[in-house]
């Protein structure tokens, strides 16, 4: 079932396109998370379903209603705020029971709800503190409950983590998926961490540009990014610019592939790191190079390898396990294969 | 992302008639008087009507002749030059200090700011007074007291502007960092700290030149026999018995002293280019900060 | 055991601790300082011992009397309708574009900047009895006569000139502490915008704008010269206030004028003590949250 729809939903502000006709689907009970680079209109879109933004044409519906003409506070929504925006006045049990005062709810059913809450996202030790009294994870746990007080047919997250330091940020991600997955609620979250969306969505929607480029599970993500902006900002890839020749695209004695469909002259390229081979010694079969430069990074090791074409060197980074990297010194000749079966190829723009 | 940065729905709704109303009344309050005394500067007569019966430029020419006037003006602009003066000599060194040697200072001078911010002119001149008969009574009466009642409570305006200019160059790190660097404590204050505090020497002198510019009180009551422009025209006002001429050439002399305080204002706001300008500390310090 | 630091030793490391600081603190116990002192002195000591001699015999006085009554009602007067027209104004002005703001930013630095005798004498080119304001009403027909330049309303209409300004300069960086965000947390846990103010933005701003309210009564109280300026035409019928009683005993007699210009500003002194300590405290209890 589809708790929210989006139809045709744009928004320009001047001459930038912050949603380019966005139609997106979220099933009831998803997690779905929107990845993007900063500008890239991912919280143009959360806000216009909040009501915080008024798209320019579109349609956007939360539980089969049109929410168009409707008013922020009339939204079935709850929302988290990277910043929390937790009233300052208030401790966390009356910022929490804020959205059910509002609504003038019994004293009593306040109570109760607030009190199941605290218990929900871990705060009951903390209820009577101020917000500059807490941390900020308890801060956007805080936050979460505020969200989800009233029940909400969507949670909107807006870079819940991003003002946390990574410890924390690890932990909170599981935890929101945990309370989420636990209520049952739909939920539309924003980051710009794409380690970050793949742990806590159900699916991803990759945007650029204003525009949805890929939608998918995160492993399908992952293996087969669908456009080549998918491919740079989802994993850390190579990325090498070749020539088309005869059908083909070829890094030297690296690999050689079949060019992507509509690429005339020029394509490129990607593939992990951890998918490049790197072999040494005279058995040692691939495409010559030198190790630039050794990073221990302590299960695998970085090498950063360059390697001589016509008109001069390519670049690229090979992940190996520590105990295979052990062998090979900085400076080292070495021979490298890429596995054709992990290389994605897209065209080059002319 | 980048675009929420754009102004939202808090405050911008439609303009209210309220707003209106405010903003309309307030205007017209701020500007009347300004308007009024520039009219009677040109006034030849002003009775019963909306506008002066006509025009002139002859109190203006005899404010500008009088010589009580322009030894008042000169008396008012030495004033206030050496009061600004005074209070960048004395207060600049003490501020860096307090910053970079001994945080006591810091505790003197914000204690002794509160002096004239909280206390009236009056009353700081009249003990002044009196103290000033009892420890140097050669000076009692005297312009260089006046200079010293002046520069005293002027000068917590100075030393905000420059204590803030201060902290926002960082002058702690950036003093170490050129001591790190082997300059000499000479070079650190020459090439280093004065450069970054410019702009805040030059508000706080702004500052207190204004603050000397239009006192009254202190004036009146610490030396006798100075004459400055506000002296002048409250003389004027008292002695006003009708006739003609009087008024509107104090009018012409309000425009020139309200003229000096525009200038020096237009200065200060432009040097901050819309920025809101803290003239004073109170909740100066208490900028919003994120919470938690 | 450590040696002992030699005396000289010491000596110069004071300077170098409190050297550069040394002139601007003389002038401060010069000129601020020892003269609080020395008028706390005069007022509770007569003939060389401690006595309240002098107040009894001051706040005897009807026009003393008088003069605290009357400062002290113009003081919250002046300060309640400053808070009531200055803090949406303050409000609004916080949330102009730069441009338009920088406009009244400017508007306002004029007129906080005009106190004093000029002002005084604008008041009375504007509503005095030959005064624009009053010519023009008059112009039309309407029969007008502008309140006694001394009396308290024209006091306050003169004194809100630099009043309503000093409060909305004074406040607007307290009304950037209310995030936007707050705002939009508030819209979407259902809030109204009445709702909002009523349980976030007002009890957040209160402390601040409570600061400002007592700011604004302290500095009224101690205003003077523009009511000498506007006393100037009315001689004996002028209101009386606590600083003209100040300023008339030093004009008039300096000699027998002392003790009643002493306790007048040793009053004056307990109130601008009083309203710091206050004003602290409310400070510290705005910050409370942040």
């Amino acid at each position: 079932m589809t708790a929210v729809s989006l139809r045709g939903v744009t928004k320009q502000y001047g001459t930038v396109h912050a949603l380019d006709n966005i139609s997106l689907d979220i099933a009831s009970g998803e997690l779905l998370a929107l990845l993007g680079p900063s500008g890239c209109g991912k919280t143009t879109l959360l806000r216009s379903v909040a009501g915080l933004v008024h798209p320019d044409s579109g349609a956007i519906e939360i539980g089969g209603r049109d929410v168009s003409g409707v008013a922020t506070r009339e939204r079935p929504i709850g929302m988290v705020f990277q910043s929390y925006a937790l009233f300052p006045n208030m401790t966390v049990r009356e910022n929490i029971a804020f959205p059910l005062s509002v609504r003038r709810r019994p004293e009593a059913e306040i109570r109760r709800r607030v009190d199941d809450l605290l218990d929900l996202v871990r705060l009951v030790p903390q209820a009577d503190r101020y917000p500059n009294e807490i941390s900020g994870g308890q801060a956007q746990r805080c936050a979460l409950g505020r969200a989800l007080a009233p029940a909400p047919d969507v949670l909107l997250l807006d870079e819940p983590l991003s003002a946390l330091d990574a410890l924390v940020r690890g932990r909170l991600r599981d935890e929101i998926r945990r309370v989420q997955q636990l209520v049952k609620t739909t939920a539309l979250y924003v980051t710009h961490d794409q380690s970050e969306a793949m742990a806590i969505a159900d699916r991803v929607a990759v945007m650029n540009h204003g525009r949805i480029e890929q939608l998918a599970v995160p492993a399908e993500l992952y293996e087969e990014p669908s456009t080549s902006f998918a491919a740079t900002f989802v994993g850390s890839r190579n990325a090498v610019e070749l020539a088309v020749v005869d059908g083909r695209i070829a890094l030297a004695e690296a690999f050689s592939v079949p060019a992507p469909v509509g690429a005339a002259e020029r394509a490129i390229a990607f593939f992990r790191p951890e998918d490049v081979t790197v072999a040494a010694g005279p058995g040692a079969k691939g495409q010559p190079a030198t190790v630039e430069l050794k990073v221990y990074l302590g299960a695998t090791t970085k090498m950063h390898l360059a390697i001589p074409v016509e008109g001069g060197t390519a670049r690229l980074y090979a992940d190996l396990p520590s105990r295979d990297a052990a062998s090979i010194d900085q400076g080292a000749e070495v021979r490298i294969v890429v596995d054709p079966a992990h290389i994605r190829a897209f065209p080059v723009p002319d | 992302m980048a675009l929420t940065a754009l102004p939202r729905t808090l405050p911008r709704s439609r303009p209210s008639l309220g707003r209106v109303l405010l903003f309309g009344g307030l205007f017209g309050y701020f500007l009347l008087p300004m308007v009024a005394v520039v009219l009677y500067s040109f006034a030849t007569r002003w009775t019963a009507n909306i506008l002066p019966d006509g025009y002139t430029l002859d109190w203006w020419i005899s404010a500008v002749t009088d010589s009580a006037v322009r030894e008042a003006f000169g008396t008012t602009l030495i004033l206030a030059t050496l009061t600004a003066l005074l209070d960048i000599v004395l207060v600049v060194p003490a501020a860096y200090w307090s910053r970079v040697r001994n945080r006591r200072i810091r505790t003197f001078i914000e204690v002794s700011a509160a002096i004239p911010f909280a206390l009236p002119y009056i009353v700081i001149a009249f003990g002044l007074l009196q103290f000033a008969g009892i420890v140097t009574p050669g000076i009692q009466g005297t312009f260089p007291l006046l200079l010293l009642g002046h520069t005293a409570i002027a000068f917590p305006f100075m030393y905000w502007a420059v204590d803030g200019a201060m902290s926002a160059a960082g002058i702690e790190r950036l003093s170490e960092a050129a001591e790190a660097c082997g300059a000499s404590p000479y070079q650190i204050i020459r090439r280093v700290v004065l450069p970054n505090i410019v702009p805040g020497i030059v508000s706080g002198a702004l500052l207190s030149f204004a603050t000397s510019f239009g006192e009254f009180a202190m004036v009146q009551t610490l030396a006798r026999g100075v004459y400055t422009i506000p002296i002048w025209s409250a003389g004027e006002i008292r002695s006003y018995s009708g006739d003609a001429g009087a008024f509107n050439r104090l009018a012409a002399v309000t425009v020139v002293s309200f003229l000096v305080l525009f200038v020096l204002s237009g200065i200060v706001v432009y040097r901050n280019r819309g920025q809101i300008v803290r003239l004073l500390p109170s909740v100066a310090n208490s900028e919003g900060r994120p919470t938690a | 055991m450590p040696p002992r630091t030699p005396l000289r030793v010491r000596a110069r490391q004071m300077a170098s601790r409190w050297a550069p600081a040394a002139p601007l603190m003389l002038l401060v116990s010069y000129c601020l300082i020892a003269p609080i002192i020395v008028l706390v002195l005069q007022a509770f000591w007569v003939n060389g011992a401690p006595s309240l001699e002098l107040w009894g015999r001051v706040l005897g006085q009807a026009s003393n009397q008088d003069a605290i009554v009357t400062s002290l009602g113009l003081g919250i007067a002046s300060a309640t309708v400053t808070l009531v027209i200055g803090s949406p104004a303050a409000w609004l002005i916080s949330r102009m574009f730069a441009s338009q703001r920088a406009f009244w930013m400017g508007l306002l630095n004029v007129a906080a900047n005009f106190g004093g005798i000029g002002l005084a004498f604008s008041y009375l080119a504007t509503l005095g009895v030959v005064g624009m304001v009053t010519l023009m009403i008059q112009a039309l027909g309407i029969h007008f006569d502008p309140p006694r330049s001394s009396s308290v309303a024209a006091l306050l209409m003169a004194y809100e000139y630099t009043n309503i300004p000093l409060f909305v300069l004074l406040t607007i960086p307290a009304m950037s502490i209310l995030r936007e965000d707050w705002w939009e947390a508030a819209q979407v846990a259902s809030a109204t915008r009445l709702q909002f103010w009523r349980r976030i933005g007002l009890p957040v701003l209160a402390p601040f704008l409570a600061a400002g309210w007592l700011l604004i009564f302290t500095w009224t109280i101690g205003i003077y010269g523009i009511a000498y300026g506007l006393a100037g035409q009315s001689g004996g019928t002028a209101a009386r206030l606590i600083t003209l009683q100040i300023g008339t005993t030093l004009q008039s007699d300096v000699i027998t004028g002392t003790g009643q210009a002493a306790v007048l500003s040793v009053v004056l002194l307990a109130i601008a003590v009083v309203s710091l300590l206050s004003y602290r405290r409310l400070l510290r209890r705005a910050m409370r949250w942040l």
